[in-house]
Formats: structure tokens, sequence, C-alpha cells
């Protein structure tokens, strides 16, 4: 395939945007466009340095990382959970989740009674007050392209639609179904968090003990 | 009998009137009281007068009727209300099982022409022949009206309101799948009612059309011919129908689908969550994506030499040291361990000054790893610790300014005085 850089004039802005986990959607016009023109030549070039490019037809456009380098983070996890709650409660007060979640609104002002209503599993997710709402999802959700938000009203984006594949596999999943009915434990994933992992052996070594062994460990592979 | 042409120029007469009421009845039955109001807020200038007598008009030419059993309730005359709906283009959805008696009476028809023709009962046949032929209008006509319906339940269901449920919203769509198209696809399938009674009437005329040449003709061929293609557009027509139907219903049927796999999927997705924490929905269901780089910086003409860079990127020779090469200079000194500072620091005792003697120990040590073995030391509970005043030490890059401690054994200290219980820092570099 021949790539003409010169025909790809938005190159930087979109890789940067991809490159941080952005989703680009009609929202971003410019980049939308481009993408969408030259779809092909986009794809082929990032997938030889190494990057993954998805074009959902439903709209957007996103980095998927390797699969052997991809883990769920806990943001997945918090978003999910999120798009979860919010389908439950759009549907509990006779609004239709999906004209909400498919490019419709919510305002800011009706996030603290949905933690009020859901605290117990906003918990789960470190998610207590309006503020850690805000900025632990909302903002993310900004920040990765799923929502806009103008004037205390936040605004689904198509990308939203990757959250409501997950309701959709949830729904197909029959293990899940059937471990509700029982009292096995289920198979839980292993789940990589944003922040670092320190791992702590569990043995009588003390914090300290570990540190300065760790750095003599260190050194020594360095020397 | 009422005379048709005062019923057709009574409706032309009042369509400004009927043509509104129509909607009203379309959803049930009006009151006389509530048919008084509706013309009077159609005719703002008329008299009570006036509006009894258009009523009047209208229950005497049978174009109003009492419903039964509730003489003061009307409703349009169903003949009226079918002609009025045909002239509003308003179609109500027919039943799947009307074609089916329908196609059932094609078939006995057919089974008429075919004993008249063995009879050679040329009028008979030919009366047959007709009441085929419109029975097979019927049909069409009945598909026409079935196909502007179902583009009317679409319609509706994409227009209404898209704040109240999808499952309340496409009510009407999942019903007339259900109650019609479903049962017309069966019906008009290859080995289907609807194929199967075509088939039979079909050849029934093709036969009679071959025996005439044979026999001689009862009926003119043109009738036969013409009747036959008539059978075969209402068999297209029903095709085109279900076709029209499927296209216009399946997308927003399977809208509805969705939305109902979708919120079971979040409602299943939460009582896992609730029972068996975050983790419990499949990692494999997960969306994955980019780990946000909030802290990515960089000029637009940064990130393009990035990327160009990255694409003209090859990989160095890895340098490895040499077995048989020493090592030149000093073995760097593999850092002390918690354990043998403390060691070092108890057989030290009585420390007049910790920062001093660390100095001592580690007079090539980093600040900050003086800095720790000082605060690690001094709150090791086998020393009790006495303050001392503030001053500065100079370690190897640094001027320290802080409150060092003299340290001694707890259990010297125990006989002792009681010791300061903390300390405070302050560094300068």
């Amino acid at each position: 395939m021949n790539i003409d850089l010169s025909e790809m004039s938005q190159l930087a802005p979109i890789f940067r945007e991809l490159f941080k986990g952005f989703h680009i959607s009609r929202r971003d016009p410019e980049l939308y466009a481009q993408l969408s023109n030259l779809q092909d030549q986009y794809r082929g070039l990032f997938r030889a340095l190494g990057f993954d490019l998805v074009c959902d037809t439903r709209g957007f456009f996103y980095f998927v990382p390797e699969q052997a380098a991809a883990q769920v983070n806990k943001t997945a996890q918090r978003l999910s959970l999120f798009t979860f709650i919010l389908v439950e409660h759009l549907a509990d007060q006779g609004r239709d989740p999906m004209a909400v979640l498919d490019g419709g609104s919510i305002g800011r002002d009706e996030l603290p009674s949905l933690l009020e209503k859901y605290r117990d599993l906003f918990l789960q997710a470190e998610v207590q007050t309006p503020e850690e709402l805000e900025e632990k999802i909302m903002r993310r959700m900004t920040q990765l392209g799923f929502a806009g938000e103008e004037n205390g009203v936040y605004r689904f984006l198509p990308p939203m639609h990757r959250f409501l594949d997950v309701c959709l596999s949830v729904q197909q999943d029959r293990n899940l179904a059937a471990s509700l009915h029982s009292d096995l434990p289920l198979p839980t994933p292993v789940l990589v968090d944003d922040d670092d992992i320190v791992v702590i052996e569990d043995n009588d070594e003390s914090e300290e003990e570990a540190l300065a062994r760790a750095i003599a460990e260190e050194q020594e592979i360095d020397a | 009998m009422i005379e048709p042409k005062r019923v057709l120029r009574a409706l032309a007469e009042h369509w400004a009137l009927l043509e509104p009421l129509c909607a009203h009845f379309d959803q049930g039955t009006l009151s006389l009281s509530e048919l008084r109001q509706q013309v009077a807020a159609q005719q703002l200038d008329s008299t009570p007068q006036d509006i009894t007598a258009v009523l009047d008009v209208w229950i005497r030419l049978d174009i109003l009727v009492p419903v039964a059993k509730s003489p003061n309730r009307f409703e349009l005359n169903a003949q009226i209300h079918d002609f009025l709906a045909y002239l509003r283009r308003e179609h109500r959805l027919g039943l799947c099982l009307e074609i089916e008696a329908y196609l059932r009476h094609l078939e006995r028809l057919a089974g008429h022409i075919q004993d008249a023709f063995d009879i050679r009962d040329g009028n008979d046949l030919a009366r047959q022949l007709r009441l085929l032929d419109m029975r097979i209008r019927d049909v069409l006509k009945k598909l026409d009206n079935d196909e502007q319906a179902l583009v009317a339940v679409a319609e509706r269901a994409k227009t209404s309101d898209r704040q109240i449920p999808l499952r309340q919203r496409y009510a009407e769509v999942l019903a007339t799948w259900d109650e019609y198209v479903e049962p017309m696809i069966q019906l008009v399938n290859a080995d289907g009612a609807f194929e199967q009674g075509v088939r039979k009437v079909e050849n029934v005329l093709l036969r009679m059309l071959t025996e005439q040449q044979r026999l001689g003709h009862i009926v003119d061929d043109d009738m036969l011919l013409r009747t036959h293609a008539r059978i075969l557009e209402m068999q297209t027509r029903a095709q085109l129908t279900l076709r029209h139907a499927r296209e216009l219903l399946l997308p927003l049927r399977e809208e509805a689908r969705r939305h109902n796999a979708v919120t079971r999927g979040a409602a299943l997705a939460l009582s896992a969550i609730r029972r068996k924490g975050l983790d419990a929905v499949p990692q494999a269901a997960m969306p994955m994506f980019t780990r946000p780089q909030s802290t990515f910086l960089g000029s637009a003409s940064q990130v393009e030499a990035y990327v160009y860079a990255l694409a003209r990127f090859e990989a160095k020779p890895a340098q490895f040291p040499k077995a048989h090469k020493t090592r030149q200079g000093d073995a760097p000194k593999a850092p002390r361990t918690v354990k043998e500072m403390l060691d070092r620091c108890e057989d030290a005792l009585p420390l007049p000054d910790l920062m001093t003697w660390l100095l001592e120990q580690e007079p090539d040590g980093a600040t900050d790893e003086l800095l720790y073995w000082f605060s690690r030391l001094s709150r090791d509970k086998r020393f009790a610790r006495e303050r001392l005043e503030r001053r500065e030490y100079h370690t190897l890059e640094h001027r320290v300014s802080l409150r060092s401690f003299a340290l001694l054994s707890s259990a010297a200290a125990a006989k002792a005085a009681p010791l300061e219980p903390s300390a405070s820092t302050a560094h300068e570099y």
C-alpha cells in the first residue's frame, strides 16, 4: 500500500488523541472525516507502528491494545459499572436507556441521586462522593471520548456502544447467569489496576528490609 | 333503504366536520354531549339548534349509529367508517387469517369452476370465474391496505416520544410482527397455504385452457388468461407486501430486542457485582482501551517526529559485557540491610549523636539514604532517644539542618529520666 503522508494532514492530532486512549467520533469532525476518508492508509501506517486502529461502523475510531499486553484496568471496570447502573436507573425511571446512551444526555444534577441510590455498588469502584464520581468516572468518560460535557450536561457519544456491547455479551453469557443461581464462586479474572503493582511477599520480612533487599538486588543486576 | 346519493351528499357537505371526528371514532365511541362539543369546536358560529340538526341528519342517514346497549353513545357506521378511512388513507391492519380465509375460498371456487367445466355449464363457469376474479381483487385490496397500515405502524413507532421506554414505544411493532408478519411468513412460504392455494387455482385454469383447445370453447380464453394473470399478480403482491413489512419492521423489532437485551444484561451484571464484586463481570466481556496518557505532552511537530522516528526505527546491536574482561575499579557496595544497620547501631550504643555516627559510618552515602537511616534507626523500639539541639551536618552533596538524637539502649533508658517522645527535622538543600 502506498501511504501519502502529505494527504494525512491530521496525522499528528489523530495520533496524539488515539495514543491517549481517546475515541474519535463525529464530535471531532475534522479528525473523524479524515480517518473515514483515509481509513486504509491510517490503519496501514498505525499497524506498521504497532498500533491496531479499530474502525467501528457505528461511527468511531480507537486504538486497541495488543492482546498480549491487554489488561482490563480499573477504569474499564468503573466505566462498565457506571453504564450498567445508568441503564438500570433509566429503565427504572421509565426512560429509554438506549435513547440516553446512544446520543442522549444526562444532567450533572442527576449524579448525586444516582450515587445515593447505588452507593453500595459505587463503593466497590472506590467512588463515594459526587466529586469522586465526577473525577473518576465522568471526567474519564470525557477524556476517553465516550461523552462530552457542556454547561453541566453530559452528552453520550457513539463510542458508548462499546459498553452497551458489554451489556449484550453479559446477557449472552450463560455461565454468568448460571453462576448467579449457584453458590459456587465465579472464575475471577485477573485484573490489573492502573497503578503500578508492588508485589509484597507475605513473610516475616519488614517493609524496610524488603526495600533494602530490593535495592540490593537491583544494584546487583545493574552491576 | 337510504338513498346513496343523500349519504354521499351529506358526507361531502359535512366533510369538514366529519374528518376530525374520524380520529375520535378510531379511538372509540362518543356520547351525545361529547359529539356536540366536537361539532361545536369545529363550527364556532353554530347555535345548539344547528348542531342538533346536523347530528339528526347523520343519525337518519345511518352515518352515525347508536352503540349496542348504550343508546346515548354513538359510533360511525362500520361501512362508512371503512369508506372514510379509505378516503383519509388511514389503514387498519387486518388479520393474516382473513387472507387465509380468502385463499380457502379461492380453492373452493377453483373446485366449482372445475365442476362447471366438467358438466359443460357455460353460465355457471362464467359466474364462478367472475367470483374468483372479484375474490382475488379483495385479496389485492387487502394486501394494499395492510401494506399502508404497516407503514403507519413503523412511522408511529419511529416518531413517538423518544423519552418513553422502547418497550412501550415499539409495543405495536412487536405485536404486529407476532400477529401479522410472522403468520404471513408462514402463509407465503414455499409450502405455505398461499402457494398451495395459488398453485391449485392456477392448475385448474391452465388445464381448462388446454381442454378448451381440445373440446371446444365454453368461455372466452381471454377471460381465463385475465384471471390467471390476476392470480399471479396476487402472488407477487403478497410476496412484495411481506418483503416490505420485513424491511420496515425487522430493524425496529431488532432495536427493541437489542434494547431488552441491553437492559437485561445490565441487570444481570449488577446482580453479579452485588453478589461477587466488581471482578464478577468476565474479563472477556470488558472493553479494552489504551491507558489514558494524561501526562503526554508534545507539540504537533514533536508528535510527527515521533511517529516518523518510530517508522524508521532500527534496533541497535546489544553490547553485552565480555566474560574474560575484569571489571575496572571497585565493585559497587551492596546497600546495607535494616538488620545489619540495627546491629551496628546497637553495638555502638550509647550514641551521643545519631547523625554524626551515620556520617562516620557512611561518609559516601547519599543524603536521602542517610536521612532514611536516620529516620529508621531513631524510631526503632530497641533504642531510647533524646533530642538534641538543631545543628548543621554536611553530607557528601548537601548541607542538612536537623535536630538529631542521642541514642541509648531501651534497657538503659528505663533507668534514666523519661525521654523526648518525638523529634522534628528540617532539611536545607
